[in-house]
């Protein structure tokens, strides 16, 4: 028989005969283990876990269309593209316009958005009814359902309106020789439109109206009649007719014409659809209606109770255009890592602005700092104690086998053969102590995260060998003392028994 | 005679005793200072979460849309209503005042600048010291509720010094397109008066803010001749994450049977306080802002149930380290339960010395854990949050009810194990 398999022999054989004791260590052990690898995993995902908890607060990344640019669905998939898509809780585009309701003499700001998104970016959004799924179905702010008693279930009429006075604005703007279109309600609320090119001092160069939809004869002549058409020609905007306008406007040359006999309303039509008049191309003064059903009331306990939500496509066919105003961002990172994002999504579309909600990052990194301290020393406390309980429990039962020890060198055993024994021992029981620990303590890591979080928590590989060596290194040292101490004493004084 | 035996053991074999007694002191500290840390971590982190800013908002009851949504601006004199100033310090006297943490007022108004633009002009408390009819003192004002907003130049308007009565604070945005400095004396035109001020503060607050103007309260108050009068109070309130019945509660407060209402008005629930608030405050709505009451809820519910999960660990990793040990030192003592037995010992009397000794020795060492695992409670208490952990009186009878069981679990089966063996066995030293 070789040294090395009697020294294995005697290491198994006394785990094996001290069965029990053996079974102590080895339990404390890995208890041991399982604290330090179960709070050990928790502690490393617990920033990642909570963080996610803290996306209940909202958005905390707004992106903005620079001034004098346009931000539309698309470029704003395109920008998300920057940001790590398995950061991104949500991103819900706003576009934000105001909707008349005719029918109660009301106006309110609609906001066109994404409701799946919004549920996510916005988590603490409280809907009595249901998010909005199909088209034309609307959630209506609480304040403004209190105040028309609208209830979930109640058909509602909304208006989009241009009106004219943002198109005079246009035409001001409009470079010389550019043509312009507007329009206008004439007689028996039929279209006149009118096209008409400036000159470098915003005086009219040329006019031309159609009125071919007014009565024949009478209402139609204001675009036919030169007499009429000619005195438009080096006058300004916005203009008026002399048989209504009164005062100081009816003395100003520049901005008054007279409209021609017995077709004042065709007169005015053609007038207004001047003043109207924007670049051709853009949309003239439009209104458009749609009925919609209210699927759910919003209470947020905030301005956004006064809105009204829709989805974007059912805005933009008020609207006819597919402009977003802003998006809200929810994304999983810290401060440092979201300016990053902010960055990136400039370079990437040069038009867009990304800024950070400063109440959101400035408070989470307040507040998770906290609790990732407290769960670090909460670690720490729980683990240093946790070890010192194993230190003990191995002492005791290494202490126990004192007369072995004593036996042992009285026939004759060199004390650093007994020494090593007892090391392998150790070391043994350590290794086995943290491979059960290592595999209980993910366990728990696993309840815990399933429980709290309710999602599954990531398996870290290192520490693994970590937990083993720990508890190994723990084990052997705690067996260090009581060796000695037996090794030192005479056998003769150890057998016996004092 | 069993006193001698008691006291010869914790004498002679001190040592061993000694090393039980510590492994006892390390649980009981683990146990006190985790369940301690335990039953305060809900209050430190609510207090933390404030950081997010209000979490009850008070308007007046008639306030319409009309401001919010059709865009009327102030001064048209449309019905408008208002809360008084003057029921402010009433919030601190509702059931839950103690959870009132801070509270200020908001008064708005358009300011007309020298340039000819306007600006939105913000009335509120700084940091207003009041001397509540309860004897209580107490700072309110936002400079404690907007904690995200980095002075960028000068400070918080301190309303304790005469100048902060003609003082502003202006967003740096604003300040930036005007071209405002520090110590700039600016003009502002309201609807009654104009009035200069200093500029004592710019502040980025990441938002709309940046574009207004944070004046003291009678300033604007002045300005507009509202003397007295407050657009809404913002509120930031301890509150108990929601459960059913507070949702229940928060719909119809009457609807609930009179057993639930007193369970809900006597729970810090944020529906309850809001109900409170509008008790002590004639006239008043108060709605909680779901963003931060519900995220608020959110977060207290997981950290207080990560905090649970890891105190039954370590509650279990005492319980076992402390069982462990007691078990490996009686079976160490097969030889001397062998000597006893043999000289005519009867079990039971074996067990109850062995089990005195062992109970003594958990007793101090108890106690001693108890007094570390405060210290420990406290470091982290101190280290994290900046506060003291409050001793909570229920953790003694659970932990004295843990080591008890830990050690008669520990102990018991030992000792009958090791009774059941034959005493010359054991004096023989075979196993």
């Amino acid at each position: 028989m070789t040294k090395r398999r009697m020294f294995l022999r005697m290491i198994t054989a006394s785990l094996l005969r001290r069965r029990s004791r053996m079974l102590i260590a080895l339990l404390s052990i890995a208890v041991g283990a399982t604290i330090l690898s179960g709070l050990v995993t928790i502690y490393i995902d617990v920033p990642r876990q909570m963080g996610a908890q803290f996306r209940s607060y909202g958005a905390n990344m707004i992106l903005l269309p620079k001034e004098g640019t346009h931000m539309t669905a698309e470029s704003l998939q395109e920008v998300l593209g920057v940001i790590p898509e398995a950061e991104i809780v949500g991103a819900s585009p706003y576009r934000y316009v105001r909707l008349d309701m005719p029918s109660r003499q009301q106006s309110f700001i609609t906001a066109g958005t994404e409701f799946s998104q919004v549920q996510k970016t916005s988590p603490y959004f409280s809907v009595e009814g249901a998010y909005p799924e199909k088209t034309r179905e609307v959630l209506v702010g609480k304040e403004i359902a209190e105040t028309l008693g609208i209830k979930t279930g109640s058909s509602i009429e909304l208006h989009y309106k241009t009106s004219g006075t943002a198109g005079q604005g246009q035409a001001a703007d409009a470079a010389a020789g550019e043509t312009l279109t507007g329009s206008a309600e004439g007689f028996n609320k039929v279209i006149v439109t009118a096209d008409l090119v400036l000159d470098e001092e915003g005086k009219i160069a040329s006019v031309s109206v159609d009125a071919a939809s007014q009565t024949p004869g009478i209402g139609s002549l204001v675009g036919t009649d030169r007499q009429f058409l000619d005195q438009f020609i080096g006058k300004k905007l916005p203009l008026s007719l002399s048989n209504t306008a009164s005062g100081e406007d009816a003395a100003d040359e520049d901005h008054v014409v007279d409209a021609v006999t017995g077709a004042t309303i065709s007169s005015q039509a053609a007038v207004d659809a001047m003043n109207n008049a924007v670049l051709s191309g853009e949309a003239a003064p439009v209104e458009r209606a749609e009925q919609f059903t209210v699927t759910g009331i919003l209470s947020t306990g905030g301005e956004e109770e006064g809105y009204v939500y829709m989805s974007l496509p059912d805005l933009e066919k008020l609207t006819a255009d597919n402009a977003v105003d802003v998006a809200e961002l929810s994304v999983t990172a810290d401060a440092e890592v979201l300016e990053e994002y902010c960055r990136a999504v400039s370079e990437a579309n040069p038009d867009v602005t990304a800024r950070l909600v400063k109440r959101v990052t400035r408070s989470e990194a307040s507040v998770l700092g906290k609790l990732q301290a407290l769960v670090f020393l909460v670690t720490v406390v729980v683990l240093l104690l946790t070890m010192i309980c194993v230190s003990t429990t191995m002492l005791a039962v290494v202490s126990e086998r004192r007369r072995e020890i004593g036996l042992r060198k009285a026939l004759g055993a060199a004390d650093n053969s007994i020494r090593k024994e007892f090391l392998g021992e150790g070391l043994f029981l350590g290794g086995l102590g943290g491979l059960i620990g290592a595999a209980l303590g993910f366990g728990f890591a696993q309840v815990v995260s399933v429980n709290v979080f309710g999602s599954s928590i990531s398996f870290q590989p290192l520490l693994l060998p970590v937990t083993v060596l720990v508890s190994m290194v723990i084990a052997a040292v705690s067996c260090q003392m009581p060796i000695k101490r037996a090794v030192a004493i005479d056998p003769a004084i150890v057998l016996k028994g004092e | 005679m069993l006193f001698k035996m008691i006291r010869g053991v914790l004498y002679h074999q001190r040592a061993k005793m000694l090393l039980i007694a510590f492994t006892i002191v390390l649980g009981t500290s683990l146990a006190t200072g985790m369940l301690n840390v335990m039953w305060d971590v809900g209050d430190k982190v609510n207090q933390e979460l404030k950081t997010y800013g209000a979490n009850i908002t008070v308007k007046p009851k008639d306030a319409s849309l009309l401001t919010d949504i059709y865009d009327v601006g102030e001064g048209e004199q449309l019905s408008e209503a208002y809360l008084n100033e003057e029921d402010l310090p009433k919030l601190k006297t509702i059931f839950w005042a103690f959870n009132i943490v801070d509270f200020t007022p908001f008064l708005e108004a358009d300011a007309s600048l020298p340039d000819g633009t306007d600006a939105k002009i913000v009335g509120t408390w700084f940091n207003h010291h009041l001397s509540l009819p309860t004897g209580e003192e107490l700072d309110a004002g936002i400079a404690g509720m907007r904690s995200w907003w980095d002075v960028t130049g000068g400070n918080w308007l301190d309303e304790s010094e005469p100048s902060a009565a003609s003082s502003v604070m202006v967003g740096t945005l604003l300040a930036e397109e005007k071209g405002w400095k520090i110590g700039d004396e600016i003009t502002l035109a309201g609807s009654a008066k104009e009035m200069t001020a200093t500029v004592a503060g710019i502040y980025d607050a990441g938002g709309d803010e940046d574009l207004e103007i944070y004046a003291p309260l009678d300033l604007v108050q002045a300005l507009t001749d509202r003397e007295g009068k407050v657009d809404r109070i913002e509120v930031s309130a301890l509150t108990t994450p929601d459960n059913e019945l507070a949702q229940r509660a928060a719909k119809n407060p009457s609807a609930l049977s009179s057993r639930d209402y007193e369970t809900w008005y006597c729970t810090a629930y944020v529906s309850a306080i809001c109900y409170q608030i509008q008790e002590a405050i004639p006239n008043a709505s108060a709605a909680a802002v779901r963003q931060v009451a519900e995220s608020e809820g959110t977060i207290l519910d997981k950290t207080q149930l990560l905090m649970l999960l890891i105190t039954a660990l370590s509650l279990i990793g005492a319980a076992l380290g402390i069982s462990n040990l007691v078990t490996a030192s009686v079976m160490e003592r097969s030889m001397e339960i062998g000597l006893l037995k043999a000289i005519g010992a009867r079990d039971r009397s074996i067990t109850f010395v062995i089990m005195v000794e062992i109970l003594v020795t958990a007793l101090i060492g108890g106690v001693a854990g108890y007094f570390l695992g405060f210290g420990f409670a406290q470091l982290i208490g101190q280290s994290v949050f900046g506060s003291a952990i409050e001793m909570k009186l229920k953790v003694i009878p659970i932990v004295a009810a843990l080591i008890t069981l830990v050690t008669l679990a520990g102990s018991l089966p030992a000792i009958r194990m090791v009774l059941r063996l034959r005493p010359a066995e054991v004096l023989h030293g075979g196993q």
